[in-house]
């Protein structure tokens, strides 16, 4: 144990003057977004054509920029998507006092069959507003948002200008490449889901054989990102998520708003076996005994933002998002 | 029940699928027989290894012809012989058959498609459904699979499994200790080997990003050869598009046998070709030629599998909500929101379904 100190003490810098840091709670959020190539929608862009520039740019948001303003108004995820399909199904009412400005204009040119340009649409979720952070903003600061449930951060310079989207995938992937180079990591992922207090939460579901579209409102209702798809006898069968709404807008499959979702489990499976030439598990769990790094593990390889977590049986007993984990690992720097 | 195995095969070269009892028999029958193979079962050369079949059915039928016919050649199949083809049925009936006919002739390892879960999502248990009107041919061929080794050596010299290594795996005789007849468990030595895959770019293993099994690299694939005194390991489950490849500076081998997969991939196929003297050639061939490849409304009934729609899962044979019938050629992928597709549309006049028996 002296001799870890020992070793510990004499690899530490101190952090102003060094390039290499080993507290990975120092790293600067604009490191961590350097080689990207930014994508940015236009606020005038349509909604469908926005939808296309997520799809193709293999992404989940996007930021907002009004050239006219010259400033960016917000971001455009898949989560905005949603909500813009359930007002525009009248799926979802909304109180007149809860409408913001956006929303109204948004809902009245939906009324009379009117092209939505994107700005109404950015942010309407309510969720993962537009959150920005300065390059020299440290990680443990980004990791205490990313632990109440933000998903991603801007970052941008005092200037204004956009550097890069630093998400919770993308975080999550950076600190399992460095593992090695932070030790002070390593004790917490020896633990296990238990240990770290993961396997008691409430799991959402929806029954395999209910509709997509009363999934999504289901969603909304709970204001959760995905729901565990079950069968009759409660086991996991699979997971849908927001973003599996990006496989209904490719092709403009609304028809697929109103299939089981077991069915659309299994068109996305299907698609993603041929696409990637692999076929992929149909549920992407892990056992309730299985460690905190193992459980990192499995959602950085896997790309998921969640695992769910099932007894040996089968069923789901929990689940383990992005949000969670960074909760636990915000939770180190507390203590 | 009185058999006739050589009548069974040929009704199924014409495609002539075989009645629930048939099936049932046969699939009885076969369980006995790999209940007494070992979960690494030991073979000599000439033998000639098929990969990934994925239910099709005409590119089988390519196979024999160019690889030869039962007992002429000897056949070891790597596994995932069902979904997402067309055929799943008719090409699990027929080896099934060829097995129980010609046992030391044919080998059949389990890949991890030969699973309740998987086949669930992928196709085979709509398929099932759509030609018998029932589950139980599903029930009798996954039951099936739970029988199916896990491994076979060539010579003592190649080791030939469907997926690839685990980390809980150092040696074959670890191997033969497993209790292989049950459904593939989520995780665990079983797991990986029908869901693991080499990665040319690591060293060791790491999670593998199909949500089961592990990659493995360089090192794991040199200390498992050089412990189990063997010289190469072959396997399937990626999909080529040159129909092979070869890794680790030839100490592995990716064997893929479904051309044009999924009947839009267009990549090629190939078997391999074991001699006596370990030499290996890997015969590389394109899909079944047109006058034997299925019709256009066959192959856009293929797209539907695999935008699947699986029917009846959940409620009883058959009506899963409204079902439309869907134009013969199709014009594109659906119109608005009113048509959905449906596995409905299996024209009779098309597909004529002979039942032998």
């Amino acid at each position: 144990m002296s001799s870890d100190s020992v070793l510990q003490n004499h690899h530490q810098h101190r952090e102003g003057i060094t390039t290499l840091s080993h507290d990975w709670t120092m790293v600067k959020a604009g490191t961590l977004v350097e080689k990207q190539t930014l994508v940015t929608i236009d606020a005038e862009t349509t909604v469908e054509d926005a939808c296309e520039v997520l799809l193709r740019g293999g992404i989940t948001s996007a930021p907002v920029y009004d050239s006219a303003k010259q400033v960016y108004v917000g971001m455009f995820d898949y989560g905005d998507l949603m909500t813009y399909i359930l007002l525009l199904l009248k799926k979802m009412e909304v109180p007149l006092q809860d409408q913001t400005m956006e929303m109204r204009d948004l809902i009245q040119r939906t009324n009379k069959s009117q092209t939505v340009p994107v700005k109404l649409a950015s942010d309407l979720s309510g969720k993962d507003p537009f959150c920005t952070v300065l390059p020299e903003t440290r990680l443990g600061a980004v990791v205490h948002d990313f632990g109440t449930g933000i998903h991603r951060v801007a970052v941008m310079d005092a200037e204004g200008t956009m550097k890069g989207i630093l998400s919770q995938s993308s975080t999550l992937d950076y600190l399992m490449r460095h593992l090695s180079e932070y030790p002070q990591l390593q004790p917490i992922m020896q633990k296990s889901l238990q240990q770290c207090g993961l396997t008691n939460g409430r799991v959402l579901s929806v029954n395999g054989e209910e509709k997509v579209l009363d999934a999504l409102i289901s969603m909304s209702t709970h204001s959760v990102s995905s729901l565990a798809v079950l069968d009759d006898q409660g086991m996991l069968l699979g997971n849908i998520s927001m973003t599996d709404i990006k496989h209904i807008m490719k092709n403009l499959r609304t028809s697929w708003l109103w299939i089981s979702c077991f069915q659309l489990v299994c068109k996305i499976r299907l698609s993603h076996g041929v696409e990637s030439g692999e076929d992929q598990y149909p549920i992407l769990d892990v056992n309730s005994k299985s460690t905190f790094g193992y459980t990192l593990s499995k959602l950085q390889a896997t790309k998921a933002h969640r695992m769910w977590v099932v007894n040996d049986s089968g069923c789901a007993v929990g689940v383990v998002s992005l949000t969670d984990v960074f909760r636990v690992l915000s939770g180190l720097i507390d203590s | 029940m009185v058999l006739d195995l050589d009548r069974c095969i040929e009704s199924l070269f014409k495609r002539q699928l075989l009645a629930e009892s048939v099936i049932k028999e046969i699939c009885e029958r076969t369980k006995e027989l790999l209940m007494n193979e070992s979960n690494v079962v030991h073979i000599n050369a000439p033998v000639t290894v098929v990969g990934d079949i994925h239910g099709q059915f005409y590119d089988l039928l390519e196979i024999f012809k160019i690889g030869g016919y039962c007992p002429d050649t000897n056949y070891l199949f790597l596994g995932d012989y069902v979904d997402r083809g067309l055929y799943s049925v008719e090409t699990m009936s027929i080896l099934t058959c060829l097995k129980l006919r010609y046992p030391d002739r044919v080998q059949l390892v389990r890949g991890n498609h030969e699973s309740r879960a998987v086949t669930q999502t992928y196709g085979f248990y709509t398929e099932c459904m759509k030609k018998y009107g029932s589950p139980q041919v599903w029930h009798y061929f996954t039951d099936l699979f739970d029988y199916l080794t896990l491994s076979v050596v060539i010579d003592n010299m190649i080791f030939c499994v469907h997926g690839g290594l685990s980390p809980s795996i150092h040696t074959i005789d670890q191997i033969k200790v497993m209790d292989r007849f049950k459904e593939i468990p989520h995780e665990g030595p079983m797991a990986d080997l029908v869901w693991s895959d080499p990665d040319p770019g690591r060293e060791e293993f790491a999670v593998s990003p199909r949500g089961a099994g592990y990659t493995f690299g360089s090192l794991v694939v040199e200390k498992f050869l050089h412990e189990n005194g063997m010289d190469h390991i072959l396997r399937a489950h990626q999909l080529c598009m040159e129909g092979f490849q070869v890794l680790f500076d030839d100490q592995l081998s990716t064997v893929w046998s479904a051309p044009n997969y999924c009947y839009r991939c267009g990549n090629l196929a190939s078997i391999l070709e074991v001699g006596v003297d370990g030499e290996r050639h890997f015969n590389v061939f394109e899909a079944a030629p047109e006058n034997e490849r299925p019709s256009a409304a066959e192959v856009q009934r293929a797209a539907m599998f695999a935008n699947g729609i699986p029917t009846g899962l959940f409620s009883g044979v058959g009506s899963n909500g409204a079902m439309t019938s869907s134009p013969a050629a199709g014009n594109g992928n659906g119109n608005g929101a009113s048509s959905f597709l449906t596995t409905a549309g299996m024209d009779p006049t098309q597909d004529a379904i002979h039942y032998f028996l």
